[in-house]
């Protein structure tokens, strides 16, 4: 079976002030129909380009590999084509959600786009995109629709964000640290959400996190990165119980437990000791 | 919003109001005698003491000034000692014309300075760039009177395009309605007297305009560039709209905020700058009344001219701010400051409604 997405040895690199910087450096993963992956990784280890290069939304990164969608190449895909992928094969979700809508249209607007630009009638886009609204649990959906942004709060806007990314159905979500912006009441509802929209509409989601808590309830296997390439993947119980990786038992124990001694030091990655065991 | 503007409304008064304490006294202490200049060169003493006591001149400062403010009130704003007639009159006849002017070179300004603006912010640092920064600079870097004899030597003089100066063509009338030539003529429903109006207005409008496209274009390079970094213009381009819908229809009115408030003071200023374009092309205006003011010493015509083109200034700042109620739906919130209204920043969130989720 060919997974819904494969990224296979995956390159990016962006124009610096002394020749270009390779910020991914080969990265090979793949997301099947309906499965959860989380991508996690520290900050800076290239999580969020490896999302933004599937789409490819960076326009001054040079890519190289293969970004295969359904067994197609989207690297070597025409921008016109590009366009049909963004939205309506793979929708994305940023982190902030004051930054991610555009504070002087309203937010229905913004959520019919997707609808719109692809020749749905106003009046059906409305319909759809009131419903979705209202299914991701903003109530009066449809009086709120004609609201702007910052009449709603975070939470809320976190989910106006994902009726954007969703309301094209997408085969793909991709959620790059959807929650990290919000409280943790708040988290665990979209994060809720997240799972219960994937189940529904039978959709994959890529996960991009730096916060392994949120990882093994939600996701079914997880890519741990580092420096612009996967260090390890697999099933999520595997990972946590028996990380091969001496990367992944850093970040592992690393996380803060909730019985852990509180006078003990928080344990840290040990960049030094690593380098050695790696290289 | 009634409130937003009635408030918009008291404060112009005031600031008029300190516009005409200023330019009084400013009018006070310029040397030369009004009274003199009224009387004319060869008047003796006696008569000029006789103008002066009709005008209230030999009046000390602080009774002329109430005196003159009352006067203002009803809309009086004295009589010219060079014409004899009423200042406001002169101003009812010279400034309509520097307001057709001033409009037509506002409208050129805003339709090249913003595309230019948003072309250049879209491919910023690439030659396009480059090139529109360089043809802006040299278009506020020469001087208008150059710029203006240049413009009549290519269009009317080798090309024979456009007039060379004048307002209407030789034998060409249009009854006054407004007293802006093309608007009457579009009024009174002549349309060979309305282009060759526009005709007349095109080469002064593109000379007036020259000087102020560059501070727009780059006004809307700048705020253009930071709306095209922001996550929700990535994420529009993540629906897949194409990159015009992204720049202009998700973008565009979001960069047009900041510039909505250089271009309401730039409308004063083209007002108080119209006279070197006036001279040049031979149109009437405000600016030569204004320079003759001046010269003449004409105590009340200066005053009434700088007080005329006050009310301008803070009528425009009036549109400026209902266009940016208009562009800016925060601002539309009741309550909502105009400190936290800015795009970037954080919003106050009084009205916030925390749905249940799950």
């Amino acid at each position: 079976m060919t997974p819904l997405l494969e990224l296979d040895d995956l390159r990016a690199s962006f124009p610096g002030p002394d020749g270009p910087v390779e910020v991914l450096r080969g990265v090979t993963m793949s997301v099947a129909a309906g499965e959860k992956v989380a991508l996690v990784g520290e900050s800076g280890s290239g999580k969020s380009v490896t999302a933004r290069a599937v789409l490819r939304l960076d326009r001054d990164a040079s890519l190289s590999g293969r970004v295969l969608l359904d067994g197609k190449d989207v690297l070597g895909l025409s921008e016109r084509a590009m366009r049909d992928v963004r939205g309506a094969r793979i929708g994305l979700v940023f982190q902030d959600p004051l930054a991610s809508l555009n504070p002087v249209m309203t937010i229905g607007w913004q959520i019919m786009q997707p609808l719109l630009i692809r020749g749905v009638k106003k009046k059906e886009a409305r319909r759809r995109g009131v419903e979705l609204l209202g299914r991701l649990g903003v109530r009066d959906a449809d009086r709120r629709f004609d609201d702007y942004p910052h009449q709603f709060s975070g939470g809320m806007r976190q989910r106006v964000v994902i009726a954007i990314a969703v309301i094209a159905e997408p085969a793909l979500l991709i959620a790059d640290e959807p929650t990290t912006a919000l409280d943790v009441r708040v988290q665990a509802q979209v994060l809720t959400l997240l799972r219960e929209l994937a189940a529904e509409r039978s959709m994959s989601v890529l996960l991009i996190t730096h916060d392994l808590g949120i990882v093994a309830g939600f996701a079914d296997r997880v890519v741990v990165m580092r420096h612009g390439a996967p260090v390890e993947q697999g099933v999520v119980d595997d990972i946590y119980a028996r990380p091969q990786h001496p990367y992944t038992r850093g970040l592992l124990a690393s996380v803060p437990r909730i019985d852990d001694d509180p006078s003990r030091r928080l344990s840290t990655v040990d960049e030094a000791a690593l380098e050695g065991e790696v290289r | 919003m009634a409130r937003f503007l009635l408030r918009r409304l008291v404060t112009s008064v005031v600031v008029l109001f300190g516009l005409g304490v200023v330019t009084f006294l400013m009018s006070q202490v310029l040397p030369g005698d009004p009274a003199r200049a009224a009387a004319g060169r060869n008047a003796t003493a006696e008569q000029v003491a006789a103008v002066s006591a009709r005008l209230g001149l030999d009046k000390p400062v602080w009774e002329q000034f109430p005196a003159y403010l009352g006067n203002l009130l009803h809309g009086d704003l004295g009589t010219s000692v060079f014409t004899q007639r009423p200042v406001l009159s002169d101003i009812g006849d010279a400034l309509p014309s520097s307001l057709e002017l001033v409009l037509a070179a506002m409208l050129i300004n805003v339709a090249i300075a913003v595309p230019l603006g948003v072309y250049a912010a879209y491919r910023r640092g690439r030659a396009a760039d480059v090139a529109a920064r360089l043809i802006v600079l040299f278009g506020a870097g020469v001087p208008v009177f150059w710029l203006g004899l240049m413009l009549q030597l290519v269009f009317a003089d080798r090309l024979g395009a456009l007039p060379l100066t004048g307002q209407l063509g030789f034998g060409r009338e249009v009854p006054s309605i407004t007293g802006m030539t093309s608007v009457d003529a579009l009024l009174s429903g002549d349309p060979a007297a309305f282009s060759d109006a526009v005709s007349h207005l095109v080469l002064p409008a593109v000379t007036l305009a020259a000087a102020f496209v560059a501070v727009v274009a780059r006004t809307v390079r700048s705020s253009m560039i930071s709306v095209l970094d922001s996550d929700y213009i990535t994420l529009a381009r993540a629906t897949g709209a194409s990159e015009w819908r992204v720049v202009i229809r998700h973008g565009l009115r979001n960069a047009l905020v900041p510039v909505s408030t250089i271009l309401g003071m730039q409308l004063g200023w083209m007002l108080g700058s119209t006279v070197l374009v006036e001279s040049v092309f031979g149109r009437r205006g405000i600016g030569a009344y204004a320079v003759n003011a001046v010269l003449q010493n004409d105590l009340y015509a200066v005053i009434g001219t700088v007080l005329v083109i006050g009310v301008v200034f803070v009528l425009a700042n009036i549109v400026v701010d209902v266009v940016q109620l208009w562009l800016n739906p925060r601002l539309r919130q009741p309550g909502g400051s105009r400190a936290s209204a800015a795009p970037a920043a954080e919003p106050v969130e009084p009205g916030v409604v925390e749905g249940a989720a799950t």
